[in-house]
């Protein structure tokens, strides 16, 4: 156990060293947010700051090289004190010392990588060039020759983009119609005045509330062609009734001959619970005086839901069928799960799941690259339609 | 009017049975996986792939429990699990904390655009930027490692948790910190000593979520991490699962270990999860 309490140690250690770059990271802005109006303000943060970044980026680039910067640091220095001083004025401080370390930490770890994204995207990062790039950090440019092979070749060895994109809008469309219908008349189901309902409600969120990697992988066992309870129980029927049997029911190839079926059951069966639980909790914000109301009325059972129930369950229903779509637009864990290891087929892939088989499975990082930031325009698009349809964005409190 | 009350009665009744029975059908779908998981794990090595169905086979013991335990490495997986998921949720929540306190007390230049800025974060995909970040922890040399892990993980319920903890600062009434500052105690003492004990719920719960998100974890650590010593529980059993079919009692057993603690703590905060959920929804 030794070796585990070193690594124990280096988290630990990581952990303080976090906290030190967030001492540092305050410590620098309570100086300028605070003390910018001190005499010593000017001289002291000019000498004192390009001074610490040189110390600070020497054992990462060497003294020499970071010497060198030093002059760099001297401006940014500068400006950053002018600023305080004659701009900024200490205006808002505390909201902004706040808000840094996370600031920091996004942009390090989600802008800075979506940037790198988009440098790689132009260049050409593949298994021969990693080394290279590596060692030296240099990579070759090649502009928007990737660009051009996201949409002329194929990412994997067989499916070709536009495969693809017609797969990924049908898997999307076909997966959250059917987690809104299925979490609908669950909801619906559970709405009524039964016995046991919290029992009910929490079986069926089991799906949910498992582990997605242990749920998928055993819904991917029970698939299996042989050992499956599926087809067991297909056989089983076929073994009972002739009829069944001449009708086409036995035993089913999911994974191989029909991977993208197996997937959507999966996944419809993984999302339906969180659909019902955002409709249950719309249906039961409901008054129930609407429904007297309508009573008196005479209105039929359907007349109720399309003219009560939909649009009140709309405002819940809108930012989660949102949200729905794109996570199932983005589900790269079904599909990997289900078909990713090795000989694993092509035929259930969607974008995002072959951006993944392709940086991953088949080392072409650039390719990759400008394959996600096509895709990542495409979800921009698609966001920005949403939020401008249902205008779920409007009240920001 | 007594008749009709009561022939409603009856088709009340009738329809409360057909409601039961629906329900029943689904609840049983949606858990029956998790039986059958279950049901193999106590199968007899010599009847792993027989076809039965039924909940507790002939000759059930618990050999795959006992054999997981001793001939894998799972309760390594499990540690090297526990020890990535709780560094990078300490620092996730720590950091939420603050920003969204900055976020619900405050009114300040940028306030709006840095709370589109988060929700507009939650739209990249985090499958996108698998890429990026592992050629980052390869540049640092940090793969294979807990760090990379960490490093990769820390910000990625950032946002969510940012919107939850604002969501909940927001229902503490103001008047209570103002008298802490009437008392003397600075802003960040009234946030430190009023706001924070105040909110344990709510940073539990964001707690929670960067915990089971960073816990369930599997496409990152697929490619960061590669000596089956350093594995996390889901290399571990994607492993067991995938590459040989005859480890299917292992696989189980590893499965039923892994999601009943999981199970068990998302239906204690499942509640709290949702309206976190449709309030971060409705209100971005």
């Amino acid at each position: 156990m030794p070796e585990t309490l070193g690594s124990l140690g280096e988290v630990a250690w990581f952990v303080l060293l976090v906290a030190a770059g967030t001492a540092a990271l305050e410590g620098y802005l309570y100086f300028h947010l605070r003390l910018f109006g001190r005499k010593w303000f000017l001289p002291v943060s000019l000498i004192l700051f390009p001074a610490l970044a040189v110390l600070a980026c020497a054992p990462a680039l060497g003294g020499q090289a970071a010497a060198r910067l030093w002059p760099w640091f001297l401006a940014a220095e500068a400006a950053a004190s002018a600023a305080s001083r004659y701009l900024v004025k200490g205006r808002h401080y505390l909201p902004f010392m706040l808000l840094a370390p996370a600031f920091v930490g996004l942009a390090l770890l989600l802008v800075y990588p979506f940037v790198f994204q988009a440098y790689l995207s132009f260049h050409d990062l593949k298994l021969s060039t990693v080394l290279m790039w590596k060692n030296t950090g240099r990579l070759p440019f090649a502009g928007i020759t990737q660009y051009v092979k996201v949409f002329t070749t194929s990412p994997l060895s067989e499916v070709s983009f536009w495969a693809l994109l017609v797969r990924t809008f049908v898997w999307t469309f076909t997966n959250v119609a059917l987690h809104v219908a299925g979490g609908f008349v669950l909801a619906l189901l559970l709405n009524n005045a039964i016995r046991f309902k919290g029992f009910y409600r929490t079986l069926l969120v089991v799906p949910w509330a498992m582990p997605q990697v242990v749920a998928v992988l055993a819904m991917r066992g029970e698939f299996h062609s042989q050992h499956g309870f599926i087809n067991i129980l297909l056989s089983r029927l076929a073994d009972a009734s002739p009829l069944l049997e001449r009708l086409g029911v036995g035993p089913v190839q999911w994974l191989t001959d029909h991977p993208l079926l197996t997937c959507t059951l999966i996944n419809v069966w993984l999302g339906i619970p969180f659909m019902m639980v955002v409709i249950l909790g719309g249906l039961q914000s409901i008054s129930s005086s609407y429904y007297d109301a309508a009573e008196i009325d005479g209105a039929s059972y359907l007349q109720k839901l399309r003219y009560i129930t939909i649009p009140l369950v709309k405002p819940v229903l809108m930012p989660a069928v949102t949200l729905g779509t794109v996570w199932t637009f983005n589900n790269i864990n079904v599909i990997y799960l289900v078909t990713g290891q090795s000989g694993g087929t092509e035929q259930a892939d969607i974008l995002v799941s072959a951006i993944y088989k392709a940086a991953f499975t088949y080392n072409r990082y650039s390719y990759a690259a400008a394959f996600a930031m096509v895709v990542f325009a495409m979800l921009f698009a698609i966001s920005a339609f949403y939020l401008r349809v249902f205008d779920a964005a409007k009240d920001e409190r | 009017m007594h008749d009709g009350k009561r022939a409603r009665g009856m088709k009340g009744t009738a329809r409360n049975l057909l409601i039961h029975l629906a329900v029943i059908a689904a609840a049983f779908v949606c858990v029956y996986p998790l039986l059958r998981m279950f049901s193999v794990s106590l199968r007899p090595g010599d009847k792993l792939f027989s076809a039965d169905l039924s909940l507790i086979p002939a000759g059930a013991s618990f050999r795959a429990y006992s054999d997981l335990l001793r001939d894998t490495m799972f309760l390594r997986w499990l540690w090297n699990s526990l020890v990535i998921t709780t560094a990078t949720s300490f620092m996730g929540v720590s950091l939420a904390s603050t920003a969204a306190y900055a976020f619900s007390r405050f009114r300040f230049p940028g306030r709006r655009s840095g709370m589109l800025l988060l929700l507009a974060s939650q739209m990249i995909p985090a499958g996108m930027l698998i890429l990026p970040l592992f050629l980052m922890i390869m540049k640092m040399g940090l793969m294979n490692t807990y760090l990379g892990m960490i490093i990769a993980y820390s910000v990625s319920s950032l946002p969510f948790s940012i919107w939850i903890l604002k969501g909940y600062y927001d229902t503490i009434p103001r008047s209570l910190e103002e008298a802490a500052l009437v008392d003397g105690t600075s802003r960040v003492g009234a946030f430190w000593r009023v706001v924070l004990p105040l909110s344990t719920p709510a940073l539990s719960i964001a707690f929670l979520f960067n915990f089971t998100a960073a816990w369930n974890e599997y496409l990152v650590a697929r490619v960061v991490l590669f000596s089956a010593k350093q594995y996390t529980w889901t290399l571990g059993l994607f492993e067991l699962q995938g590459q040989y079919i005859t480890q299917w009692g292992m696989f189980a057993a590893g499965s039923m270990l892994v999601t009943l603690p999981v199970l068990a703590v998302f239906l204690y905060s499942s509640k709290w999860l949702i309206s976190g959920l449709t309030l971060g929804g409705i209100k971005g």
